[in-house]
């Protein structure tokens, strides 16, 4: 019997996903391992692996740079890259524009002026830089949130051009206190650009709470993929549509929320990798939304590592390295796909 | 229990009022045509059903329960809407479109039944193709399939074939049919007249936000009710066991000239539709009942002079073929054979244009004479004038009407 195109088309694209997921978290398995073991301390791939099996060992140097520096970075680093890469697949399918990233929303700049107001201000980093950061994204969350609701029906326009005011807005008042601040200037700089350094368990214990948000997202993929034919067409199709935007948008929001109060502003992930995904294996949800949280954990444990070893022993921001690589493969992706 | 009851239906955009009391039932297996001028409330309407808009007033009930206490998905599972334009900017493939639809039946066994929606409708080997990829006519089928996936009791269209070439519009329709006779309610919005015409068993007219009209095709689609309603002039023909309708242009310049054809055999009819589209007063004679010529002057609603089927013009027909001439400014003679049987209608000519009626008369009596005396019979009448065409017949009464002795005096 002869089998119809489409089996063979679909069967295609299923053993090519095996195949990229595969490749992905080998990746991935890689680049964690790499990001453990380089640094200016360098450790061998054996060595690695018996530092995390015995535990941290008091008396050895080495094994307590790796317990109290090196793992809670790299952890971070993973937990980061997926929660951006997700955010920022998650609001360009909700938004249906290619051009949307985790930080379209705002949240980021609140967050970023609640740390700005921390640091002005000289509390301790630990916990209030993190907790003014998780404050000020939230506010934000919610008045964008406000302001994009009328009648129990959010309109998404509307939502983008609110968190692009509110950003303008929170730059204006940072810029001021950055000005007022005087020597600590650089310290928010620093912050804004997105680093990992000098992080450690207490802000891991933070980034904890992308876990469970991690997997929410695919519980609506069906959803995703039906809003992708516009709104109207998806409440015809039967998908409750003003619930799933809103869970996928206070979702995203908190991803991105948590993710800038850990390590501050890293750009161009939560945008490059949910199109590198898109790209790899088509636009249905379920594939994408897997392969842009290995590949977004993947990609921000390398870019830092590469932060901290290129201009060894002086670290760069990670959110520089991301950036300057993004950048030039976003514009080759622009240029491939004409429209 | 009707499927979809609409009652004393109001909604407005913002400002602007878009439906008007509108009322309006459907019941299981209806096969329903809604036609109306653009504005007139059709997608707003159709809207309205699906519980994407919620009107202002009125109720609207599905199966006896109003249309906002349902779910999405379980209306998605009641009434699966066509959409009038669909467009993707994504890759799926044309199967996964397809897929969607089945999102309300979550659960249910799915693969199976897109399976044979595919099949059945001949697309099967496109399925595998990108959707993007594929003609304007096998997306709508695709879109189709889309919602016949919801496994529905009532699908509404807007406008569903407003893209496709001839052969995709039978297609879809026939596919519309069968649907329909086994079970599917159906609910159409179109603005091909004649489609709805050829295809529905009961329309509906809307005009202005409320319900002008509805019953059967014929009574809602006639000449008056489109006069009304589009404020065009139509005209229902029938022919080659067909109803259909012809418009005329919307802008017809006044020719008061009142132009009488001496006609039959098929040879006045273009120049009739031609001249009345022109905006000359036009009527015609004499003709035999059945023949073409009288049809065509039938539907169009031209004053006639008429003698039973292949008969011989009879006096009394000759009088009123002659008392239309005396009324006309123009007389024209077309291309018409001449026989025993219809002799006096050039006898009529000679007579109208001795009583000083202006005659324009097709050239080539002679060819067309069985009788061997036409021509002698016109020679020497005077004011005729012969000409080769009906492109000249046209001309001449153009300089005819712009000569200023005709011209009305007001």
């Amino acid at each position: 019997m002869r089998k119809p195109a489409y089996q063979g088309k679909t069967m295609g694209l299923q053993k090519r996903s095996s195949w990229v997921f595969a490749a992905a978290i080998l990746m991935l398995l890689v680049a964690t391992f790499a990001a453990l073991a380089i640094g200016p301390a360098r450790m061998s791939p054996g060595k690695v692996v018996d530092y995390l099996f015995s535990g941290r060992t008091a008396g050895d140097p080495l094994s307590v740079v790796f317990w109290t520096i090196r793992l809670p970075r790299v952890i971070l680093a993973l937990l980061v890259g997926a929660a951006l890469a997700l955010a920022g697949a998650c609001l360009q399918g909700l938004l249906l524009n290619p051009l949307a990233d985790p930080y379209v929303t705002g949240v980021s700049s609140g967050a970023a002026l609640g740390a700005t107001i921390a640091i002005f201000v000289k509390l301790p980093d630990i916990p209030w830089l993190t907790v003014f950061a998780v404050v000020g994204g939230l506010v934000t969350l919610f008045t964008v949130y406000g302001i994009a609701t009328r009648r129990g029906q959010m309109n998404i326009y509307r939502l983008l051009l609110a968190g692009v005011t509110l950003s303008y807005l929170f730059f204006s008042v940072q810029a001021v206190l950055m000005i007022r601040s005087g020597g600590d200037v650089h310290r928010v700089i620093y912050w804004l650009l997105g680093s990992f350094s000098g992080r450690g368990w207490n802000e891991v214990e933070v980034a904890l709470v992308i876990l469970p948000l991690l997997v929410v997202p695919f519980f609506f993929s069906n959803e995703l993929d039906i809003l992708l034919q516009g709104e109207g067409r998806a409440l015809e199709l039967g998908v409750e549509v003003e619930r799933v935007k809103r869970i996928l948008f206070v979702v995203a929001a908190l991803l991105t929320a948590v993710s800038v109060s850990v390590s501050g502003i890293i750009g161009f992930v939560g945008l490059v990798v949910p199109h590198l995904a898109r790209l790899t294996l088509g636009p249905g949800h379920r594939r994408m939304l897997t392969l842009s949280l290995l590949l977004g954990s993947t990609v921000m444990v390398l870019s830092d590592l590469i932060a901290r070893t290129a201009f060894a022993p002086s670290e760069i921001p990670v959110g520089v390295v991301t950036v300057f690589f993004g950048a030039p493969f976003f514009i080759y992706m622009l240029r491939r796909r004409p429209g | 229990m009707p499927l979809i009851e609409l009652d004393r239906i109001t909604f407005s955009y913002d400002d602007t009022p878009a439906i008007n009391g509108l009322s309006l039932s459907v019941g299981e297996g209806d096969f329903l045509g809604i036609v109306g001028p653009n504005g007139s409330g059709k997608s707003t309407l159709l809207k309205l059903i699906d519980g994407l808009l919620a009107p202002d007033q009125g109720s609207s009930l599905i199966s006896g329960r109003p249309a906002d206490q349902y779910g999405r998905r379980e209306l998605a599972r009641k009434l699966a809407i066509v959409p009038q334009s669909y467009t993707l900017d994504f890759d799926f493939t044309a199967r996964q479109v397809v897929e969607m639809g089945r999102y309300c039946r979550k659960g249910e066994p799915g693969r199976a039944v897109v399976n044979e929606l595919l099949e059945r409708m001949g697309v099967e080997a496109l399925a595998g193709r990108p959707f993007n990829e594929l003609s304007g006519g096998e997306k709508q089928m695709f879109v189709l399939a889309q919602a016949l996936a919801q496994q529905p009791e009532v699908l509404l269209l807007d406008e569903p074939a407003s893209h496709l070439d001839v052969s995709h519009q039978l297609a879809l329709f026939d596919m519309l049919v069968e649907l329909n006779s086994e079970g599917l309610t159906v609910v159409c919005v179109l603005h091909d007249l004649n489609l709805a015409l050829l295809y529905f068993k009961r329309m509906a007219m809307l005009s202005e936000g409320g319900l002008f009209v509805e019953g059967a095709p014929e009574e809602v689609l006639s000449p008056e009710m489109i006069a009304s309603v589009y404020g065009v002039q139509a005209y229902m023909h029938k022919h080659a066991g067909r109803t259909f309708l012809t418009f005329s242009p919307r802008r017809r310049p006044a020719r008061k000239l009142r132009v009488h054809l001496i006609c039959g055999g098929g040879t006045g009819a273009s120049l009739m539709r031609r001249l009345l589209d022109l905006g000359y007063r036009v009527s015609a004679g004499v003709v035999n009942a059945m023949d073409t010529d009288e049809v065509t002057g039938r539907e169009l609603g031209l004053p006639l002079a008429a003698e039973a089927p292949f008969t011989t013009i009879t006096d009394s027909a000759h009088r009123e073929n002659m008392a239309l001439a005396r009324a006309a400014d123009v007389i024209v003679l077309t291309a018409m054979p001449v026989g025993a049987g219809n002799f006096k209608n050039v006898v009529a000519v000679r007579q109208a244009a001795e009583s000083g009626k202006q005659v324009l008369a097709l050239s080539g009596v002679e060819e067309r004479d069985f009788t061997q005396g036409a021509a002698a019979e016109l020679s020497g009448a005077p004011g005729l004038r012969y000409v080769a065409s009906d492109d000249e017949v046209v001309e001449g009464l153009e300089e005819i009407w712009e000569s200023s002795s005709l011209l009305p005096a007001e």
